[in-house]
């Protein structure tokens, strides 16, 4: 009997309590987090970024098919409202969740600005064009000294609150973003299964017969830049308020592709494949801090050793949080 | 302004040879792939350093080089990273063939990452001193300054991309890696051996690379660990504006990139009053590319995109 | 619970041990992986062999003192997560850290909520301005580190014209910016700035543009490998102007990639005095050297400096907690290998040492300081 067969022979019978034991987890992390010490949640916080992150680029690479490498645009575009809406820099001091809101529609606007000129593109041509577009977007901020403060940055950017309460600690960001993941997660899984996630699966996997059987692939595709932007955007409004300084560093090439990775590695295309992705790609080069060089070499060749062994990702794209629960629930 | 302008071909024609060198690799590797190697700056960046490394095993003070030493060590370099590509493609590559076809990408840049954080464990992070390959000469032309080494790195490289051109256009060889590129399941049909055409491609797109990365360091004086990642992503960006997948259009993107890079140094202040200096230089390289894609979707003498999706439907 | 909370306490009093040996914490933060990762190590092994020097004395006053060190990948997000760290482990009460200004903007708000002091490395005039109450700046900051070469451009040199170049990155820029106002305060013209890209390898083209312009100067704000780039192919393009560099520039990679005929007469500018200056500095660099099995890096000497400052904190603080050594490390004034260093109020050198060295065969001679 092969590897695959006996593990086919047990999933039946121990999935329920495999269900069981990562939900466990899960509600086990969450109510310990905020006893943890400061590092440890922020570490988290940077985590659920990340997630965040995650969610909103697998609605363009997972459901829709093209492969966007200059998602981290969309990252410094939330970023950068925060921290000139809330900071010395113009002197404008904005609450919290109007900056959101802003930070959320300039992000869908320049998310439909790059979905345009990339409709017709295909593949790696996209790829290109859009890594293109972060690297214009990154150095026009550095350049825009006036504005952005250039390669400086802006630095004393206000705490952020919410209806009066303030949210500055690691932890208040913890419950913050679990918010923001949870809903953005419910929010993607919700329109993977719409009439537009069916739309954006046709268009994934086979454009021109997408186009055949009456999509309209130019609606569905600029649907999907611009909520993939607004979560890109919301993520960075609330990374430059809880790192409270922003600067173009935070915003490179390798950042964009460090997400790809995150949703590749963990599995594309769904959303517990994007929480596992991060907690290699973000949580193990923590973990090994200590290793400073040793621990790059070993994600890389790590990346290598899970690809091969897991092209498509370690959670598969069906098992998603749906079959969680319905195993949960015994069904 | 005549002199500035000959100098300024010139180095724009130096720059693109060696940008060209290395985008072969990447449209290689697609043309017969259709994958994207992530890895392939790194070839460029292990050739300085293989050559450096057999350079001071041969001669021991690198400074004192004499030409055989350097000829040798620049042929032993670009044929070992050859086989590490080959070697490379067997371990990460081929185990993905028939995977998703992100899957080999993001396996190369895992490559990429290890590599670069190899050299810099094994030889240390900061950038090293690098022989000079010719001796600098400068010759004054109508007012223009040029180096012997430009005019050396510019030989060197026009020399290794017909070599490859008539490998690829004349042989069996080329005959060979051409029918998979074209269809690689009609290869295989014809009875070609397709493993054995794919592994010539990884190991002629490294050799060049490294070539690249050999006349590069001895051109500036220096390599680096992560002197791949900058390079790389140029001579990619410039294989995309030629049409990936074609040989010519690699060469053809990687001087059109070039002259873009140093006009827009020389011209953007000019043009633009002051309002926009060279800073913006690379904002102009990828409007360019992207206006050029926007006309023509597979670049400039890429061949129509229709094909490649009937075939490779599935993306992810 | 009894018996747990009693093996805390048997845990607890086992650690405290003998009163006589104390241990204090430092935690160390900078770039030690990524390209930077060569002036982060080499930086805190100054510090480290002070250290361990201490250590091997006994430590100070019985104190030992070990160090954590952490790197930040010169990534202001990683910088925030080492401060967490640091600032969570009771044990730390002083920091060494942040090699980037970058890196230290998102820091230092952090290390001001959790009171724990640091001598702050970054260079960026700004980060005293802020107002912050638990940091020293060790070092001379750009004001500092940019006025001089400008005085000798103008005054020894003779200079009419510069032109600037830099890489469009918080240091580039910020001690670029400096020189050009402080050349042009003294009467000197600044023919344009150009700004090129920090991965930038080839500068032709830029030079072609600055050729014709014939400046006297030519000050470029930029960090190694790049300076010696511009060097070496300055050269090559036939342009006399006299290059003058920032710190990083102090170093003898400097001259050996840019090729030693191409950055004759060249000025690099400092905070370092020259390694034979005193019999200290001496000293330190045979110390290094016995210790490593390298050259000293060129910001070694400041870590060696920082442990100075260290012990004297130790000697004349009132305690270990972390307000303790804050005040001490305020009051604190210090004989070093670098010369007599005291803060002011802003946490900023009250005298801060800056040379100015030109090369000239394969070494860097000194030929002003401050």
């Amino acid at each position: 009997m092969s590897v695959a067969e006996t593990l086919a022979a047990v999933r039946p019978r121990s999935s329920r309590a495999v269900a069981f034991l990562v939900f466990a987890i899960a509600i086990a992390l969450i109510a310990a987090t905020p006893f943890l010490p400061n590092y440890y949640i922020r570490v988290i916080d940077s985590l659920l970024i990340y997630i965040l992150l995650g969610i909103g680029l697998n609605i363009v690479i997972g459901y829709t098919g093209l492969l966007d490498l200059g998602f981290v645009a969309f990252y410094a575009v939330g970023a950068y409202s925060y921290a000139l809406l809330a900071s010395p820099q113009l002197d404008l001091h904005l609450p919290f969740l109007l900056i959101l809101l802003v930070a959320a529609c300039l992000g869908a606007i320049t998310g439909i600005l790059l979905g345009i000129p990339v409709l017709r593109l295909r593949g790696d041509y996209l790829a290109i064009v859009t890594l293109g577009f972060g690297e214009i977007v990154r150095i026009i901020i550095n350049n825009l000294d006036w504005l952005t403060g250039g390669p400086k940055g802006i630095a004393r950017l206000d705490k952020a609150s919410i209806l009066g309460i303030q949210i500055a600690r690691p932890v208040d960001f913890f419950w913050l973003l679990l918010v923001v993941v949870l809903l953005a997660g419910l929010v993607a899984w919700r329109l993977e299964r719409s009439i537009l996630g069916k739309a954006w699966a046709a268009i994934r996997e086979d454009q021109d017969a997408a186009r055949g059987i009456g999509i309209n692939t130019t609606n569905a595709k600029l649907a999907a830049f611009a909520t993939s932007a607004t979560i890109g955007s919301i993520a960075g409004a609330i990374f430059g308020a809880s790192q409270r300084f922003v600067s173009p560093e935070s915003f490179t090439l390798q950042e964009s592709v460090l997400i790809v990775l995150m949703i590749v590695v963990g599995g594309i295309g769904n959303i517990l494949g994007i929480v596992a992705g991060a907690a290699i790609l973000i949580l193990l080069p923590e973990v090994l801090r200590e290793f400073a060089e040793w621990r790059i070499l070993f994600l890389g060749l790590l990346m290598i050793f899970l690809i091969i062994v897991r092209p498509a990702g370690i959670v598969p794209r069906s098992f998603g949080p749906d079959k969680l629960i319905r195993r949960l629930i015994g069904k | 302004m005549l002199g500035n302008l000959i100098q300024q071909t010139v180095n724009a024609l130096t720059i693109g040879s060696i940008y060209a060198l290395i985008a072969l690799g990447y449209t290689m590797v697609y043309g017969v792939l259709r994958m994207i190697n992530f890895a392939h700056g790194e070839m460029f960046m292990l050739g300085a350093y293989v050559a450096f490394l057999v350079l001071s095993m041969l001669v021991g003070d690198v400074g004192m080089a004499g030409a055989i030493a350097l000829t040798v060590a620049f042929l032993v370099a670009i044929f070992l990273v050859g086989f590490i590509g080959v070697g490379i493609e067997r371990v990460a590559y081929k185990p993905l063939r028939n995977s998703t076809r992100l899957a080999p990408m993001l396996s190369s840049l895992g490559v990429s990452l290890s590599l670069v954080t190899g050299i810099q464990i094994l030889a240390g992070p900061q950038p090293v001193a690098f022989p000079s390959f010719f001796p600098v000469v400068r010759y004054e032309v109508m007012g223009g300054t040029i180096t012997s080494m430009q005019i050396g790195i510019l030989v060197a490289a026009f020399v290794l991309m017909f070599g490859l051109y008539f490998l690829v256009n004349r042989s069996r060889i080329g005959i060979i890696v051409r029918a998979v590129s074209e269809s690689r399941p009609t290869a295989q049909l014809l009875g070609i051996n397709v493993n054995g055409a794919i592994s010539m491609v990884f190991f002629v797109g490294p050799l060049l690379g490294a070539a690249g990365g050999i006349l590069y360091a001895s051109y500036y004086g220096i390599m680096s660990p992560s002197m791949g990642a900058v390079i790389g992503l140029k001579a990619f960006t410039a294989a995309i504006l030629g049409g990936i997948g074609s040989i010519p259009g690699a060469m053809l993107g990687a001087f059109i990139l070039a002259f873009v890079e140093v006009g827009g140094t020389a011209l953007l202040p000019i043009v633009t009053h002051g309002v926009l200096g060279t800073e913006y230089r690379d904002v102009l390289t990828f409007a360019i590319l992207i206006l050029v894609l926007l006309v023509r979707p597979a670049g400039i003498l890429g061949e129509a995109v229709s094909e490649e999706s009937i075939v490779y439907k599935r993306e992810f | 619970m009894r018996k747990f909370t009693a093996t805390l306490l048997l845990g607890a009093s086992l650690f405290a041990g003998p009163a006589m040996a104390e241990q204090t914490t430092i935690g160390l933060s900078a770039p030690l992986s990524g390209p930077q990762a060569y002036f982060g190590t080499t930086w805190h092994n100054g510090f480290k062999l002070y250290i361990d020097k201490l250590n091997a004395e006994g430590g100070v006053n019985g104190v030992t003192i070990a160090y954590e060190q952490e790197d930040d990948k010169a990534d202001p997000r990683e910088g925030t997560l080492v401060a967490q760290k640091f600032c969570d482990n009771a044990q730390v009460v002083l920091g060494l850290v942040n090699f980037n200004s970058g890196v230290a903007q998102s820091t230092l708000p952090i290390y001001e909520d959790c009171t724990l002091p640091t001598m702050t490395f970054g260079s960026n005039p700004s980060l005293t301005k802020q107002g912050y109450k638990f940091m020293v700046r060790p070092v001379a900051n750009d004001l500092a580190g940019a006025l001089l070469p400008a005085e000798y451009a103008l005054g020894k040199l003779g200079a009419k014209t510069a032109l600037i170049v830099n890489d469009k990155q918080v240091f580039g820029q910020g001690i670029s910016e400096i020189f050009a106002k402080n050349f042009q305060d003294g009467g000197g013209k600044v023919l344009d700035t150009i700004a090129v890209a920090p991965s930038d390898v080839d500068f032709a083209a830029v030079l072609a543009q600055i050729k014709p312009k014939k400046p006297d100067v030519i000050y470029l704000g930029a960090v190694m490998p790049q300076l010696a780039l511009f060097a070496k192919q300055m050269h090559e393009q036939g342009i006399t102007a006299t290059l003058i560099v920032p710190d990083g520039g102090y170093t003898p990679d400097f001259i050996k990639q840019a090729g030693e005929p191409n950055v004759q007469g060249a000025l690099v500018a400092i905070q370092v005095p020259p390694m034979d200056a005193s019999p200290a500095i001496a000293d330190f660099a045979k110390l290094y050297k016995a210790k490593y099995g390298e050259d000293a890096g060129p910001y070694s000497i400041y870590g060696y400096v920082q442990g100075q400052i260290l012990e004297q904190v130790l000697k004349t603080t009132k305690g270990l907690t972390r307000e303790d050594i804050n005040a001490a490390l305020h009051a604190v004034k210090v004989k070093t290998a670098v010369g007599e260093l005291e803060f002011d109020d802003t946490g900023e050198l009250k005298v801060a040492p800056s040379y100015l060295y030109k090369v000239e065969g394969s070494a860097f001679q000194l030929v002003g300081s401050k």
